[in-house]
Parts: structure tokens; sequence; C-alpha cells
């Protein structure tokens, strides 16, 4: 039984942030566990951050991770990933794509982007670990550079703390995608189950 | 094995959805036979789930073209006899509120059911209203769900009570349950169809005066019956801990806060728990029994103190010796949380939070103080930012003329263009409410001396942007309307509408011509532009604000967003557009700020186009001083 591992998803408008907690929401119900959780659309589709929740376990009942309490924060993009730090649990774990996408308000001159090395210090601080790991770069060699979130799920099976089993999630992935491009998504998982795997070593 | 979607009628199987399929689901199992809705967020899943499956499930399911509409669209079809609802987002319910109040007088035939998605926080809205208090107005009986299955059971369940009382009903969302998810268990599927007939009856139909005064007692008896019921219905729920000295009333989705809150601060055993399904009408029953039961209660209940207010009636009324918390200790403003209803819990018992919630939120701050912003932007190729531009300049040009320091007003209007009222278009002046520019527009015209360049999209010209238009005409407001027409309901999933040609179900239709309305209402001034040719679109929209009296200007391009979907299916290539290095001049950022395109990139000291990000729509070449960006 699981009583309550929460993940928190966070990203960018168009890095496919939403599919990749329905990939993970239906995985954990094909296992038989529970799973709840929610995500802000609308307004924040247009290139806007991203913030998508799952949580699994018979002790959950709320669609929110409350602060304190995220097992494992998924950053699509660094600065993302920062911005939702105050949700890590103590043994919080982050799993960090290193390829960031600058906010056009930078171009616009307000705000500046601070340094990876800057993002990683303070993630550190907080976080039990910090797997980085170049989910950008990842799936263009898995062959579809809309493959970041598949590569990161892979990531986050790769530090084998879910309670759901891999084969279940890559009949989910399978299941998602028409054939011809399912073969890449599952390669973009293996990826980034094994980039996740030796980030750790 | 077939892959179970959310039309299977697999009784017992599990389904991950999103809350709106949920609330979709709960209508199919009920056996709905017309849905309506505008779209709304956080409600526009319900009605776009339901529309791809209506075919097969032999439903009527419409786009309406606004909020009011699909009320009545609904209450037609519940005259008929035949089950039915109406999806929209809470402001959607004030456009909906005139049949409203009346058809809590009519009672249901067949059963009608109004979904509200309210959206605490304002996450995507221009208030966080809470549409409980309508209800109470109309005399509506409310179901609020805690959970995403409970969403779907109790929207199965609408339909019957309605019937079972004759009375509309309204499910209360949330947008965390909306957009919420969670596993369901699926019930069954009602596969009944009913013929509708129209029985007539003007004493129950037809609201003349002495009508009115015949229905509103019989409305009375019926919602003291559903009084009577609500105590024994399964969604109100007593938990009574031995010795409590605080009780906890917890309305809709904040019970699942106070479960977790509960286990949290480890006091499962020292507090009685109060589950409230309906806050309207409450159970009156069980809530004495809580008051009796503890010397301090608190009710914990997202936005206004609905449930409080009455709790508090309830204590005067019964003359109960209890302290009523609520919102003095749980915050009026925005979405609940586990860890504001645990603070609450943890001043009325005076014991220490689980976790130092001070210190996390000091350590979000300054990670945040860190970032840039990241706010939602017109996306790459988007015909709005053309449109702005050219809308811009006129007004600027013609602004001048009017004195030194007269800006053109710009009254503004909801959907994706809303975002141009940031920086670089800062081009909306004022937001209030659907067709609300127009309509202000107006106002303004009688009283200041600067150009008024009022927009709205294509979707909301339908939707609300008519009646002023022809009030314009009327009244003699010397004002320029732009309709921002990207053929789809963008912002909030590309829903159809009365100008696309097709409808929710996929079905050929007429596609109304906003300039066609606006002749027809008697503009004298209406052209099209396309605004991706700026010098024509800009010269255009300056004589029509130079135009004595209302002014038309519809300025049509495809939202971008769907037209490179449609590219991608169809195998064409995009060819995008780069800058000259040697022609650029550093220092100029002319494109970047005109336009704010996110795919135009400062990096360092050069000026770049993001090559996959880029749509080729040309813009940033036609403000370009120096003719240095070209397509390759």
């Amino acid at each position: 039984m699981v009583e309550e591992f929460n993940i928190l998803l966070a990203g960018v408008g168009g890095q496919g942030v939403i599919l990749m907690s329905e990939l993970l929401g239906k995985a954990a119900i094909a296992d038989g566990l529970q799973v709840r959780g929610s995500e802000i659309l609308g307004m924040a589709v247009r290139g806007g951050s991203v913030t998508s929740i799952i949580r699994i376990g018979d002790d959950v009942h709320g669609p929110l991770i409350p602060q304190g309490k995220c097992d494992v924060l998924i950053g699509l993009e660094p600065s993302e990933a920062l911005r939702d730090v105050s949700y890590l649990s103590k043994s919080g774990l982050v799993i960090l794509n290193t390829t960031p996408i600058v906010p056009f308000t930078v171009s616009l001159g307000q705000g500046v982007y601070p340094a990876l090395e800057q993002i990683l210090e303070k993630l550190n601080d907080v976080a039990s670990k910090v797997i980085t790991l170049d989910a950008t770069q990842t799936a263009r060699d898995a062959g579809s550079m809309l493959a970041v979130n598949i590569v990161m799920l892979g990531a986050l099976f790769g530090v084998e703390l879910l309670p759901i089993r891999i084969a279940t999630v890559k009949e989910t992935i399978e299941a998602r995608f028409p054939a011809k491009t399912a073969a890449a998504n599952v390669k973009a998982f293996d990826l980034g189950y094994q980039a996740c795997q030796q980030a750790v070593k | 094995m077939k892959e179970l979607t959310i039309s299977s009628n697999a009784p017992g199987q599990r389904l991950f959805v999103l809350g709106n399929e949920a609330i979709a689901r709960g209508a199919i199992e009920a056996g709905v036979q017309v849905v309506a809705a505008y779209p709304g967020t956080p409600s526009s899943e319900i009605l776009g789930t339901l529309a791809g499956v209506a075919r097969e499930l032999d439903m009527y399911v419409e786009w309406s073209t606004n909020e009011k509409t699909a009320f009545e669209v609904a209450l037609g079809a519940s005259i008929c006899g035949v089950r039915a609802m109406a999806a929209m987002k809470h402001v959607g319910v004030n456009v909906a509120h005139d049949p409203l109040m009346t058809a809590s007088h009519i009672g249901a035939r067949g059963g009608l059911v109004l979904v509200s998605a309210d959206d605490p926080w304002a996450w995507s809205s221009q208030n966080e209203q809470d549409s409980r208090y309508i209800a109470l107005q109309g005399y509506i009986p409310v179901l609020e769900p805690s959970s995403v299955q409970e969403a779907k059971d109790m929207m199965a369940d609408a339909f019957r009570l309605s019937e079972e009382f004759g009375q509309l009903f309204m499910l209360r969302s949330v947008t965390r349950i909306s957009h919420g998810r969670g596993d369901i268990v699926l019930g069954d599927i009602s596969r009944e169809r009913r013929k509708g007939s129209f029985e007539k009856d003007p004493d129950r139909l037809a609201y003349v005066p002495r009508v009115a005064r015949i229905n509103k007692p019989l409305m009375l008896q019926r919602f003291e019956r559903i009084k009577k019921a609500v105590d024994t219905l399964s969604y109100n729920q007593l938990h009574m801990a031995d010795r409590a000295r605080l009780g906890i009333i917890a309305c809709g989705l904040s019970y699942s806060y106070t479960l977790e809150a509960v286990k949290w601060l480890g006091v499962e055993d020292r507090v009685s728990i109060l589950k409230i399904g309906t806050p309207h009408p409450l159970p009156e029953e069980l809530i004495i029994r809580l008051l009796k039961s503890v010397e301090e209660v608190l009710v914990v209940e997202e936005l206004d103190p609905f449930v409080e207010l009455h709790v508090k009636a309830i204590v005067g009324e019964h003359n109960i010796a209890v302290e009523v918390h609520g919102k003095d200790v749980v915050p009026r403003i925005g979405e609940l949380s586990t860890r504001k209803v645990t603070e609450a819990m943890a001043t009325l018992i005076k014991c220490r939070p689980p976790v130092d919630f001070a210190a996390l939120d000091r350590l979000e701050q300054e990670a945040v103080s860190l970032l840039p912003s990241r706010p939602p932007a017109l996306c790459p190729g988007c015909s709005h930012r053309a449109s702005f531009r050219a809308i811009t300049t006129a007004a600027q040009r013609v602004a001048r003329e009017y004195g030194d320091d007269v800006e053109p007003i710009y009254p503004g209007d909801i959907g994706c263009y809303t975002l141009a009222l940031n920086p670089p278009q800062h081009a909306v002046d004022t937001c209030i409410c659907m067709g609300g520019g127009f309509g202000l527009a107006n106002g303004m015209a009688h009283v200041v001396e600067a150009p008024i360049i009022a927009h709205l999209g294509d979707s909301t010209f339908f939707h609300s942007g008519i009646p002023p238009l022809i009030n314009a005409v009327y009244n003699k407001a010397n004002i320029t309307m732009v309709v921002l027409d990207n053929s789809a309901t963008a912002m909030t999933g590309f829903q159809p509408h009365p100008g696309t040609g097709c409808t929710a179900t996929g079905d050929e239709a007429v596609a109304l011509k906003a300039e066609d309305v606006a002749r027809a209402c008697g503009v004298k001034f209406v052209e099209v532009v396309d605004p991706f040719d700026l010098k024509a679109a800009t010269e255009t929209i300056e004589k029509a604000i130079r135009f004595p009296g209302p002014a038309v200007v519809v300025s049509r391009g495809p939202c971008a967003t769907i037209e490179l979907r449609e590219k991608r299916q169809a195998g064409e290539k995009v060819a995008p557009y780069y800058i000259d290095q040697d022609k650029c001049h550093p220092g100029c950022d002319a494109c970047i700020k005109l336009l704010g395109c996110p795919a135009i990139l400062k990096q360092a000291d050069r000026t770049v186009i993001d090559a996959p990000l880029c749509t080729g729509c040309g813009l940033c070449a036609q403000v370009c001083p120096y003719k240095a960006i070209t397509q390759e």
C-alpha cells in the first residue's frame, strides 16, 4: 500500500507537462493505485509557466501538494523548477532538464535569467538530491524534439522510487501515441531512464 | 480488450480523468439528452467531452452564442420533458442570470442541471465571485463536490434529484475540481431516450405578473421539500469523534483539505467533521447535532462565508452555546489548501503547525526574486500582434492631432487579445466583462475628447458585442470598433462559434461574418483588413478612427496555433525568417520593442530568431527599419 507520494511537474507551456502527468496518472491507476492531481490551464498555455500535480496513495484526498510535502520535483525547465522549490519535502528530490527556455520578458529587458549554477545551488540547498540531464538534447537523440516530457518521464522512473511498474508506463506510452511516433517516444523514455541512472551513479 | 473511454458502459471499471470529464461522464450516466454551453475556463472541457461522444450516445450538444442562450436551450428542452444541462464558468452565470431567476419558478419537467465552474484566485477570470449567492437568490439547490469522483456521482444524481423534486439544480465546481484529475469508478449508463413533447401550460410557463404570483409559493413548497431531504443525502456526512472540543464544517473541496489537515496535525480523534455536499439548502439537523456536541466550530469553505452565515443564523435561532469561526481564520480570498486549513486549525487548537510555513514562504520569495517573470504571451505568428501594431500606430497618429498629451483609449475585452494589456502592445485599457469594451466605449465617447478604439475577438463579438454596436449606431457614439477575427474561440481551446462555419459536433453551419452583421446594424464605415499587410491595415484603421460616427474594422487573420497544427498535419513545412546580422543594427531592437514576439530573442548583443518557434508570419520583416529580416 502506498500512503502518499507527491510529484510536482514544472515547465513551460508547449513542453507537454500536462501530457506527462496524464501518462503518469493512467499508468498509476493501471497498477491499481489511487491518483489525485490538478493543473492550471487557460492563460498558462500561451508560453507561461505550467505546473501539474500528480499525487499517488490512499491517504491523498486533495488535488494540491501541501508545501513541504513534495517527494519529487520534475523541472522540464530549470527556472520553473526553482519557482516551485518551496514545495519540496526534506527528503525531496529534484530531476532537472538543464536546457533553459528564456522568457521573452528578458529580451524586453525585464529581468535577467540566472546562471544554471545559481539555480542548481539554490535547488541543492533544499533538495536531498538534484539529478540533472539535458533532456532537450536527449529528446533530439531519440528522434523527436517534442519528446522532452517523455525523456523526463523516463528519468523519473530512473530514480526507482515510484510505485508504478516500468512495463505499465511503457504500455501507457505506446497506447497514447500513433504507431509511427510510439517507437521514438519509448526510445525517449529509455534514454531518459538511462541518463538518470548514470547521473545517480 | 477495447480501451476504456469516457463513453464506455463498463460499470465498476476505473478511469483516470480530468474533473470536467468526470462531470461529463456523470451527465452521460444520467442519460442527458440536450447539452449547451459557452466556453469559459475552467468549464470548457465539459461540453467539449460531450460533443465528442454526442453522435455515439444520441445526445444533442451545442456551443451556444452565449451563456444566456445556452441556459435557455437547456430550459427549453427540460420544458419538453427531456434531461438537459447547461455548463458555464461562474461569470457566465451572470450572463444567464435573467432566465435563471424565473426558471426556478417553472420547476423541471425533464431533469435540468446548471453547472457553474467557479474560479477561486481568478486564475483565468476577471473576478472570483461565489456563484452560491446566485443560487441562493434563485432558490436553486446546489451540489458541491469534494472530489473528482464525487463530481461524477453528483452530476449523475442531479438529474434524478431535479426530477424527483421538480426543481432546477446547480452543480458548483471550482477550478481544482474541474481541472483536477483523479481516478473514478464508472457507473451504469442510462440508455433511456425520451421523445420531447410540449404541453401548453401558460400558468406555469408564461410569466405575466399573475403567473409569477401563482408559481412563487409552489417554488417555495418545492424548496421546503428539498430542505427536509438534504439531511439524509449521502453527500452530507457527520463524523463524530468522542469528546471532540472542535467541530469542523467543510464544504465541497474544502473537505479534502480538511481530511489531510486533520491527519497532518494528528488530531483525527479530537475533531468532529461535518462534510457538506449541499451548501444550499444546508442539512440543518446534522449541523445542529454537531453544534450541540462541541465548544467551537470552524467553517471551512472557499471564497465567501456562505455556509458560515447560515451556521451563525442556526446558532442564533436555536440559541446554541458554541463559538463559530470561519473567515476570521480561513482566508476569504483565493483557493484553500491543506496548508491554509492546517494553519486555521492550529490557531484554534493552539498547537504548532507541522511545518515552518513562514520559512517556506521566505524560501519561495527568495527563489522567485531570482527569476524573470514568465507571463503568458501572444503566440509567435498570432494575428492579434499584427492587428495591435496597426491599431496602435493608427491611433497614435490621430491622437497627436487632438493635442500633445492626448492618448488614444483602448477599451478591451476577454480573450487571447487581453494579453495586449502587457508590453509592448499596451493596448488594453479596460477589461470588465464579455462584450464590455464596446459598451464602455459608448459611454466614454460622450464625455472625452480622444480617439476611442474598442476591440474584441470574433467569438466575443457574437457573444455580446452586437447590442453595444447597435447602441453606438443608435446613439451616435463616435467610436472605432475592431473585431479581431482569428476564426476561433482560441483562449479556451479553439472551440467553433457562429463565425467558423462549423458546430460543436462538427456539422457544417452558416459562417456569419462580423462585417455583414455590422452593415446590417447600420454601421456606415465597415472595412475588412488583413493585419499582416501592416501598411494597408494601419491606413484603413486610421480612416476608421477619423470617420465621424461609429466605424467597424474586421481584422482577419487565422489563429496561428490552429494554422500551424493544420500545416503540420498536412506535412507542410514552415519557412522561418532570420536576421541578417550584417544588416542588423545592434541596439535598435525595433522588432523586439514593437512586437514582443517570443520567437525573437536577444543572445548576448545579437538579436536572433528562434527558428523552431517562428511561424513565418513576416510581421517582423515589415517593422525592421534596416530590412535586415528575410525569409530563408
